[in-house]
C-alpha cells in the first residue's frame, strides 16, 4: 500500500514512524508545505516538492494530519481520490466542517474513512472496558473524565488555539479524546451544560471547559478539559454497581501524565471484610502502549479488505462532534474572560 | 506487558505464621532427607541461563546452590524423578491433613490467598475475553483451592493433574494454572515444555512463585525460614522466572510481585532470633511505624520487589 501523510508536524511524524514499521506499506509520500528546509533535506524523495501536484494514481490511502483548517478539505480529496482516508482528530474546524467530510463520504461507496481517536486504544482505557459489564463490576453510574494540559510558552503562538485556523480551544483540540471515551462507554450523548473559560491564556477561545452530559438512558457524565492543569493529568473516572475503576496517567513519549494506570475497586460494604468506604483495591500499572500500531494497523486492514473500521468510525466522530457543536452553541456559552 | 499492585492488608499469622510453619518445615525437611538418602542428581548449571550454580548455603542441612547471573536458588541435590514425585505427593497429603499448620486457619487463607488469586483469574479472563474456558491445573498443592476453582464456574471443564503426570495426556485446555508448581518441580523447563503442549495455541498460563530477588529473601538469604524443600527446590529470581517462561515459548503478559508480607517475614525472623544479622537501615525499616511499612509494601509491590509473584503468559504461535 502507497500512503501519503498530509501534514509533518507532531502527529505527522508519529503517523510516519508507524507507516515505516507497517509491513504492508511499500511507499510514504509527504506532503507539507511549511516543512524546514534540514526535515526536508533528511526525508530526501520522500517529501513532494512544493507545487509538485499529488501522484494520486499511485496513492492508496491519506493520512490527514493538518491543522484544522484544511482537515475538511483535504479528507474530501482524499476520499474522492483514493476512497481511503485516515483523518486526525478533529474531524474539521466545527460541524460544517465535518458534515462536508461527512457527505463526501456517503458519495464514495466502499470508502475506508477512519478518525485518529486512539485514546480508546490505550491499555487502561481497554482494561476497563473489559472489566465492567455483566459478570464484572456490572452497569456504569456515572463517568467523570478531566484531561488537561499547561499549555506552556509557545501555546498563545499554537495554531490549535487560534480560533480562524483551529475552531476552537482545548475542548475541540484535547476534550475531544475524553469525549470520544465517555461515548465509548456510554454511548450517545447529549449535552446538560456546560461552562467555558479563557481564564488564562486569553487566546480567543476556552482554555477550561466544564461539560456536563446525559446518556440516553439517563447516565450522567462530566468533563473537564483544561489548558491550565499545571500538573498534566489524564483521568478517568468510573463508578459501577459493583465497584469502580480509575484510568490515569498515559502512556506517551514525554510520560508527562505519569505512569498509566487502572484502578480496580470492588464495592464492599460493612458487612464484608473491609471498613464501608476503604475497599480492597488493586492496581494494573501498564508498560507498553500499542494504540498508535493497533490504529493504523485496523486502518490499513479495513482499507485492504475494503470493509469499515472496527473503531474511529464515521458515526463516533459524528457523536463528539454534535457534543462540541452542542456545548458551543449553548446559550449562555460565552467564554469568561480572565 | 502489565503489572498488578494490591491494597490487600493481613497478617503473617493469618496465613503462614512462622511458629505453625516450623513443624510442617522440619517434616519437609526429615521427607527430603529421607528421599535422598537413595540415588542423588547434582544440580550444576542453572536451569535457566545454563551458568554453573555456586554454592548459596545449607538449608536445615541441605545444600542450595544460586545462579550468579540472575539470583535464583536452587536445592542441589535432587533424589532420582520417582523419588521426587513420591516426596511431592507425600508432603501434599501431609499439608492437607489436620495435622499441618494450614487446618487450623482454613478460612483466612481462603480468604486472604485463595480468593485473591481466584479474583486475578477472573479478572485477566476478562480482560484476556476469554469466557468459559477449559483449565488445566497442574500439581495443585491445596485441596481448597481446587475446590474454589471447581466451585467458581469460571471453566468449562477442570482437570487436575500430577506435575509427573502431566505428560501421559494429550488434551489441549485454553488456560494452565501453576500455582507455586515451579518452585518445587525438579525439572522447571521441562514442566513448562509440558505445559505448552497441553495449551492450545495463544492459550493463557497462570503462575506463581516466591522469588529470591524479593525483600525478604534479599534481605534474609537460606536464613529464610520459608525456603525449604520440596516446596521451594527452586525460587526463581523475578528476571529468571520472566526469562524461563519466555525461553519455554510464552509471550509474558503480567509479571507482578503484589505481595503483602516481607516486611512482616523479615520482622517475624528476628522477633524469633535476635542475633539475625540486620543492618541498621533494615532494623529501622522492621521497627518502624505501620504507616511506613505500609509504603514500603506497596514500593516493592509496584517496583517488583516483592517477593511474591504472580505472572500471566501467553503461548505463543511457535511454543515448542
Amino acid at each position: 500500500m502507497n500512503c501519503l501523510i498530509f501534514g509533518y508536524g507532531y502527529m505527522g511524524r508519529i503517523r510516519y514512524q508507524v507507516l515505516r514499521a507497517h509491513p504492508e506499506v511499500k511507499k510514504i509520500w509527504i506532503s507539507d508545505p511549511s516543512l524546514d528546509p534540514a526535515s526536508r533535506a533528511e526525508l530526501g524523495e520522500t517529501v513532494l516538492p512544493i507545487d509538485t501536484p499529488v501522484p494520486w494514481e499511485q496513492v492508496d490511502a491519506v493520512f490527514v494530519c493538518t491543522p484544522n483548517n484544511v482537515t475538511a478539505d483535504l479528507c474530501v480529496e482524499g476520499l474522492r481520490q483514493c476512497g481511503r482516508v485516515f483523518c486526525e482528530k478533529p474531524p474539521g474546524r466545527n460541524w460544517e466542517d465535518f458534515s462536508r467530510i461527512a457527505e463526501a463520504a456517503a458519495e464514495v461507496p466502499d470508502h475506508t474513512l477512519v478518525f485518529g481517536f486512539n485514546h480508546r486504544l490505550h491499555p487502561s482505557v481497554q482494561a476497563a472496558k473489559a472489566l465492567m459489564g455483566q459478570g464484572g463490576l456490572g452497569e456504569i453510574l456515572f463517568i467523570k473524565g478531566t484531561y488537561g494540559k499547561s499549555g506552556g510558552l509557545s501555546y498563545q503562538k499554537s495554531w490549535r488555539n487560534n480560533p480562524e485556523v483551529s475552531g476552537g480551544g482545548i475542548l475541540l483540540d484535547q476534550g475531544i479524546h475524553m469525549l470520544d471515551l465517555l461515548c465509548l462507554f456510554l454511548g450517545g450523548l447529549s449535552v446538560a451544560d456546560a461552562v467555558l473559560a479563557d481564564s488564562f491564556w486569553e487566546c480567543g477561545v476556552e482554555d477550561n471547559a466544564f461539560v456536563l452530559l446525559r446518556s440516553e438512558t439517563g447516565i450522567p457524565a462530566f468533563l473537564h478539559s483544561s489548558a491550565t492543569l499545571w500538573k498534566h493529568t489524564f483521568r478517568l473516572e468510573i463508578g459501577c454497581r459493583n465497584g469502580y475503576l480509575v484510568a490515569s496517567g498515559l502512556l506517551s513519549k514525554t510520560g508527562s501524565y505519569g505512569r498509566e494506570q487502572l484502578v480496580i475497586g470492588k464495592r464492599q460494604f460493612e458487612d464484608e471484610a473491609m471498613a464501608l468506604g476503604n475497599p480492597r483495591e488493586e492496581i494494573i500499572h501498564f508498560d507498553r502502549d500499542d494504540s498508535w500500531e493497533k490504529e493504523v494497523g485496523e486502518f490499513i486492514a479495513a482499507a485492504k479488505e475494503g470493509r469499515p473500521a472496527q473503531h474511529g468510525t464515521l458515526d463516533e466522530a459524528r457523536r463528539v462532534m454534535q457534543i462540541i457543536r452542542d456545548v458551543y452553541a449553548l446559550k449562555d456559552h460565552s467564554i469568561r474572560r480572565a | 506487558m502489565r503489572s498488578f499492585q494490591t491494597q490487600d492488608s493481613f497478617s503473617l499469622s493469618s496465613v503462614k505464621p512462622l511458629d505453625g510453619l516450623l513443624p510442617y518445615r522440619d517434616h519437609c525437611l526429615e521427607a527430603t532427607r529421607r528421599a535422598l538418602q537413595g540415588r542423588k542428581r547434582v544440580r550444576t548449571a542453572c536451569p535457566v541461563c545454563g551458568e554453573r550454580l555456586a554454592p548459596a548455603g545449607n538449608v536445615g542441612e541441605l545444600p542450595y546452590v544460586r545462579c550468579p547471573q540472575d539470583g535464583s536458588l536452587f536445592l542441589a541435590e535432587l533424589p532420582d524423578r520417582e523419588a521426587w514425585s513420591r516426596l511431592l505427593a507425600e508432603v501434599r497429603q501431609f499439608r492437607n491433613s489436620s495435622a499441618s499448620f494450614h487446618a487450623q486457619i482454613t478460612q483466612s487463607r481462603a480468604d486472604h490467598v485463595y480468593g485473591p488469586k481466584l479474583e486475578w483469574i477472573q479478572d485477566t479472563l476478562r480482560l484476556q475475553e476469554l469466557a468459559h474456558p477449559t483449565l488445566l491445573e497442574v500439581g495443585s498443592s491445596s485441596d481448597d483451592f481446587s475446590r474454589l476453582l471447581r466451585e467458581s464456574g469460571l471453566f468449562l471443564q477442570i482437570q487436575s493433574i500430577g506435575e509427573s503426570e502431566i505428560g501421559q495426556g494429550t488434551e489441549q485446555a485454553q488456560v494452565a494454572v501453576l500455582l507455586e508448581s515451579l518452585d518445587r518441580t525438579d525439572d522447571p523447563a521441562g514442566l513448562l515444555k509440558r505445559v505448552s503442549d497441553r495449551l492450545a495455541p495463544g492459550g493463557l498460563l497462570f503462575v506463581t512463585a516466591l522469588l529470591s530477588s524479593g525483600f525478604d529473601f534479599s534481605v534474609l538469604g537460606t536464613r529464610n525460614l520459608y525456603l525449604y524443600p520440596p516446596d521451594r527446590a527452586n525460587c526463581f529470581s523475578r528476571d529468571g522466572l520472566s526469562k524461563l517462561l519466555e525461553q519455554s515459548g510464552f509471550i509474558l503478559q503480567e509479571v507482578s510481585t503484589p505481595g503483602v508480607l516481607d516486611l512482616q517475614v523479615v520482622r517475624a525472623h528476628a522477633q524469633r532470633d535476635a542475633a539475625l544479622p540486620l543492618s541498621v537501615f533494615e532494623k529501622t525499616l522492621v521497627s518502624s511505624d505501620l504507616e511506613t511499612q505500609r509504603a514500603f509494601q506497596e514500593f516493592l509491590q509496584q517496583r517488583g520487589l516483592s517477593s511474591f509473584a504472580r505472572l500471566v503468559a501467553k503461548k505463543g504461535d511457535g511454543t515448542a
